[in-house]
């Protein structure tokens, strides 16, 4: 049986004046799949999801998301057909509740125009408490750590992990189908970190999502994915199940240098 | 119509006469121009101040020279004259623009985005309005017609081929500024300072760089370019008055942008290509143009190439 | 604030435990807002429903001619009204896209024009309003719009550039548009009148009413407008274009990320803006009777830019707040008796406002008298000419004679013939020591602030009544300057808006 995958990326490049971030990069993702990016920094993992989301513009290759190509298309576009991400550093609409933050991402799933929102047409009136229920369903997925009061607080006044939090409840409001998430667990305590990775399984298993993960805390890599690829220079160095790619020499090589293979 | 309209495009001589007049008026237009791009550069900010400071630029230049006794009964050579004038312009116009830094800019540096932008039209209207409340709304007149006799106006050159000693001041000096410029840019520990900022203010105070500091100069150097531009202005073309600054100011902002905003180079060039548009429209079809075509080449350039003749695509940083 | 502060062992039973999500849940409770009366003020407001703060406003606007016979008055209430539309509109962008709409008055100039070609004897056509209102609010939406199509780029900065620029071109056109000929060819004709630009331009009429009952009629008119804008703005604000502006103003990339198309939104935002420009238009070239290119220009938008910042970017009622405020300060600066009082009252009440403990401010107003009352004497001995000005150019014998002028003439030095060339210089003198002894103020702290207050504020004094108050044209403008700068600096969110906060 063999079933397209979801995400596809063909012999994908990219170079910054000379630079070469992404090379030649083929990867896909299936659906219900949790795949995990790990590499030195500078591997060009953010790169990869600057290509993947239509920030950048790939030099050659594709990007196929169910058999379609997302060449070309607007950031905007690209998250209305289904792939959403969250930022290694956060991107949270810091003066907009949080409630909001949520509801604003649902931006490109409601249609009713300036006009029907001004007069509070029917439509309009439907959408928005479609978009409050969705918001409302979307934040409770986090348990209490987002629940009720704090909705309405402004999201410069939520905890850095529950910033991340947010970011992934914002992410999920655009209903994707694939979830890129840009190193969740980066700053955060250990009980944190492992929260997160349980949220992350919990996300594929009850929200139903695929997931594309940059991940460096390997505690969390090792813990969740299916399969893990390895990018050093913009290349795929390695690819497999958490201690096939853990173990490669490659691997080592690239995290700590020559010298790790010598004394091996 | 049609008729003065056929002689004056295979006329030559009017062609050369045109092409050193948007030259003359290209350099102020850079002059300006570099400036914008320089505090663009460092701060990402569009400083709209930066065109009154030129302004007063003029009218610092307009008062030296009247204390010197020009027009009629100037109490030096016309050389220190005119490099006094620069001078003290230069030197006002850095001071202005430093305090206009220190002053309305640097408590905003962590501000949303709109708020220094705001901030900076605040700036140029309150200058703009000082110089009317001090100076009055009234156009004055550098009047070097009658400097010596008109001396600067005589010209010089071969056959009909003619350029005027005034604009011969202004190119040559312009260009003098320019390679002062890019050696300081270039060659000097502070010059790379600014490249670094430019790239990314936090690593570069990271790596030890006084961002303050760099950003003060920023203004300095710009400013003084603007105060000379101002001077440049009054000795050729005479009139100045407190409104001068918003529409040369403007100007020479599309001049950045065209050459690719944040880029020293584009700025020169971007000037040119204004001041030659602006004169070959005004000198072949009709003043009320010069405008609409400036316009349009924003337009085309925001268009079609965004980043400016120059500028290479910015990287958004994620 | 210091019962808040939990001692360590002993609790209050009231505190919160930190830590717990009682202490976050609470959080709101301990942001400070402006305390004293604007405090109080402020905390009101927000209690009160927006629809009744509407019809509050609007009614008191629509009885003010029912109350008084002075054209004046209800003339300065039909152009208040006008300003606020506009602060509405712009709004949009500025407060809540967080773009920067420079272009902004040239569509209400755009605006304007419409409408009186469409309705006077230049073309002679006199289309009714009820076709030609809404032809010009299109026309001004379809303006906005085109107008931010270059601007292509995430970041605002090339829609200020491209919308500044449209307004410089814009207000040559109309200047020079008397003898317009394309590229040259062909006759020149006559489009927009000029620097005398287009009068005799037709009133509104509705439903078989011709609205010539000039101040009043107007006043109906803009406040019937605002009504409906403030209520389809209210709605737009809090579903999901609005959300989107405010996603965009907070982070234009993110925004884009969560699927909002960021460059329409803009467009949007810019148009919406400039169809309430629009209607304003309209209205202000039925009222006046004709427009004239002087009005749209650099100044008029850093009227509207100066109301919008001062009542808070982003919060409607902030700016409208903002736009009665600032054009009633305007209309009271043209007169230099008035113009005098607001300085001493606004002076006065900052100190108030600001200095703590009574003490301070005991020692700051006793040094300010001594100080006023010691140079005035000094200079009478030197110069007894510097003393000898008279008080006022206004009406009113009180200030030449009264208790208040008496005052006055002893502590501020105002020398004779002011208007004199060479003494006109003193005050300009004076205004620039102002601006630096105000910059200096910034920089000092401490007692050496209070210290250094006294001359600033005898000297803004002095200034004030030596040339300030006698240039209103100038003076005017450059307080709308002023309040642009400091406002900036000092409290971006304006007197009602939220105080955002930025990454941390």
């Amino acid at each position: 049986m063999s079933v397209a995958p979801l995400l596809e990326l063909r012999a994908l490049t990219v170079s910054f004046g000379g630079l070469t971030a992404v090379d030649g990069l083929d990867l896909h993702v299936d659906e219900h799949e949790i795949v995990s990016i790990i590499g030195p920094n500078g591997a060009g993992k953010t790169t990869l999801f600057n290509l993947i989301t239509g920030v950048s513009r790939p030099d050659s290759g594709d990007i196929l998301l169910d058999g379609k190509s997302l060449l070309g298309l607007p950031p905007h576009k690209i998250t209305q057909r289904g792939v959403a991400r969250t930022f290694q550093t956060l991107r949270l609409f810091l003066n907009m509740t949080v409630k909001e933050n949520v509801m604003a991402a649902q931006y490109g799933r409601t249609r009713a125009t300036i006009l029907e929102q001004m007069l509070q047409l029917p439509r309009a009136r439907r959408e928005e408490r479609e978009v409050q229920a969705f918001a409302a369903e979307k934040l409770s997925f986090f348990g209490e750590r987002l629940m009720g009061y704090r909705w309405d607080q402004p999201a410069y006044s939520l905890s850095y992990a529950n910033r991340r939090r947010l970011e992934i409840a914002r992410a999920t409001a655009t209903r994707p189908r694939i979830l890129l998430l840009d190193e969740p667990a980066a700053g955060m305590n250990p009980v944190e970190t492992h929260e997160i990775a349980e949220l992350i399984g919990k996300l594929r298993d009850e929200g139903g999502y695929t997931i594309l993960l940059i991940e460096h805390d390997m505690h969390v890599v090792e813990g969740i994915s299916d399969r893990v690829v390895a990018l050093d220079h913009g290349v795929r160095i390695a690819e497999g199940s958490f201690e096939a790619v853990a173990t490669d020499p490659r691997v080592v090589e690239a995290y700590l240098g020559t010298t790790a293979t010598a004394t091996k | 119509m049609s008729g003065v309209l056929a002689f004056q495009f295979y006329n030559w001589h009017y062609f050369f006469a045109e092409l050193v007049n948007g030259v003359a008026v290209g350099s102020v237009y850079a002059l300006i121009a570099l400036g914008y791009t320089m505090v663009y550069g460092v701060l990402k900010l569009l400083n709209f101040a930066h065109g009154d400071v030129y302004m007063v630029g003029a009218y610092i230049g307009w008062f030296v020279l009247n204390a010197l006794g020009s027009p009629l009964a100037p109490v030096m050579p016309l050389v220190p004259l005119l490099l006094l004038a620069f001078a003290a312009s230069m030197v006002g116009c850095s001071v202005l623009g430093v305090m206009i830094e220190r002053f309305a800019y640097r408590p905003l540096r962590k501000a949303p985005r709109i708020a220094p932008l705001i901030t900076a039209i605040g700036v140029s209207f309150f200058l703009e309005q000082t110089a009317v409340l001090l100076w009055g709304a009234n156009p004055r007149s550098y009047n070097t017609f009658s400097l010596r006799n008109g001396e600067l106006f005589t010209s010089v050159g071969f056959g009909n081929l003619r350029i005027q000693y005034v604009q011969l001041v202004v190119i040559l000096s312009t260009v003098a500024l320019m390679l002062a410029l890019s050696l300081f840019v270039w060659r000097t520990r502070t010059g790379k300072a600014m490249r670094a900022v430019s790239v990314d203010p936090e690593a570069a105070s990271m790596m030890g760089i006084d961002v303050d500091r760099v950003i003060a100069v920023t203004f300095l150097l710009g400013s003084a370019l603007a105060g000379a531009a101002g001077v440049m202005t009054g000795i050729v073309y005479q009139q100045l008055n407190p409104y001068m600054g918003f529409g040369a100011g403007l100007k020479a902002f599309i001049a950045a942008v065209v050459g690719g905003i944040g880029n020293i180079g584009g700025a020169m060039l971007g000037g040119m290509l204004i001041g030659l548009a602006e004169t070959f429209t005004v000198g072949y079809l009709s003043s009320a143009f010069s405008d609409l075509i400036v316009f349009s080449l924003l337009v085309v350039f925001m268009l079609f190439r965004a980043t400016g003749i120059f500028g290479s695509p910015v990287l958004q940083k994620v | 604030m210091s019962a808040d502060a939990p001692t360590p062992g002993a609790e209050p039973a009231t505190s919160p435990r930190i830590g717990a999500d009682e202490w976050v849940q609470r959080s709101g409770e301990r942001i400070s807002g402006p305390g004293g009366l604007l405090g109080r003020g402020l905390r009101a407001a927000e209690r009160t429903p927006r629809i009744l703060l509407l019809a509050a406003f609007v009614g008191l606007a629509c009885a003010i001619p029912e109350l008084t016979s002075n054209v004046y008055v209800v003339g300065v209430v039909a152009d208040t009204l006008i300003y606020v539309l506009l602060a509405v509109g712009l709004n949009v962008a500025v407060g809540w896209a967080g773009l920067l709409d420079l272009g902004y008055v040239a569509f209400y100039g755009f605006a304007a024009y419409l409408y009186a070609e469409l309705s006077s004897g230049h073309y002679d056509l006199h289309w009714p309003t009820w076709q030609s209102v809404p032809l010009v609010v299109a026309a001004t939406i379809l303006l906005g719009f085109v107008l931010a199509l270059p601007s292509r780029r995430l970041s605002g900065d090339y829609l200020a550039i491209v919308t500044l620029f449209f307004l410089e071109i814009f207000n040559n056109f109309t200047t020079n548009g008397y003898a317009w000929n394309w590229l040259g060819f062909g006759a020149s004709h006559n489009i927009t009148g000029g620097p005398t630009g287009l009068t005799n331009v037709d009133p509104f009429r509705v439903f078989g009413h011709v609205l010539d009952n000039y101040p009043t009629d107007y006043v109906w008119a803009s406040a019937a407008g605002f009504t409906v804008v403030a209520v389809l703005f209210a709605y737009v604000n809090k579903s999901r274009t609005g959300r989107a502006w405010r996603a965009l103003r907070e982070d234009p990339l993110a925004a884009e990320a969560m699927g909002i198309p960021v460059k329409w939104l803009m467009l949007l935002a810019v148009a919406v803006g400039a169809g309430v420009a629009g209607f304003a238009g309209a209205v202000s070239g039925a009222y006046y009777q004709g427009v004239f290119p002087s009005t749209f220009m650099f100044p008029l938008l850093i009227t509207i830019y100066a109301m919008v910042i001062l009542g808070g970017a982003g919060s409607l009622g902030g700016v409208v707040f903002g736009a009665v405020v600032v054009n009633v300060l305007l209309e009271v600066l043209r007169t230099p008796d008035h113009a005098r009082w607001v300085f001493y009252a606004a002076a006065l009440i900052g100190l108030l406002a600001k200095l703590r403990p009574w003490r301070l401010l005991a020692a700051v107003l006793a040094g300010l008298a001594a100080f006023g009352v010691i140079v005035n004497q000094i200079v009478a001995a030197v110069w007894p000419r510097g003393v000898a000005g008279p008080i006022a150019i206004g009406p009113t014998s009180f200030t030449k004679h009264g208790f208040f002028a008496a005052i006055l003439r002893h502590w501020v030095v105002l020398p004779g013939h002011t208007y004199t060339d060479s003494n006109y210089q003193i005050g300009n003198y004076a205004f620039v020591v102002v601006i630096g002894l105000v910059l200096v103020l910034t920089l000092v702290h401490g007692w050496r602030r209070w210290v250094l207050l006294v001359p600033t504020l005898w000297a803004a004094a002095f200034a004030w009544e030596t040339t300030l108050i006698e240039q209103a044209p100038t003076t005017r403008p450059l307080f709308l300057g002023v309040i642009l700068i400091v406002l900036m600096v000092t409290r971006p969110a304006g007197l009602f808006g939220q105080t955002r906060v930025e990454v941390v």
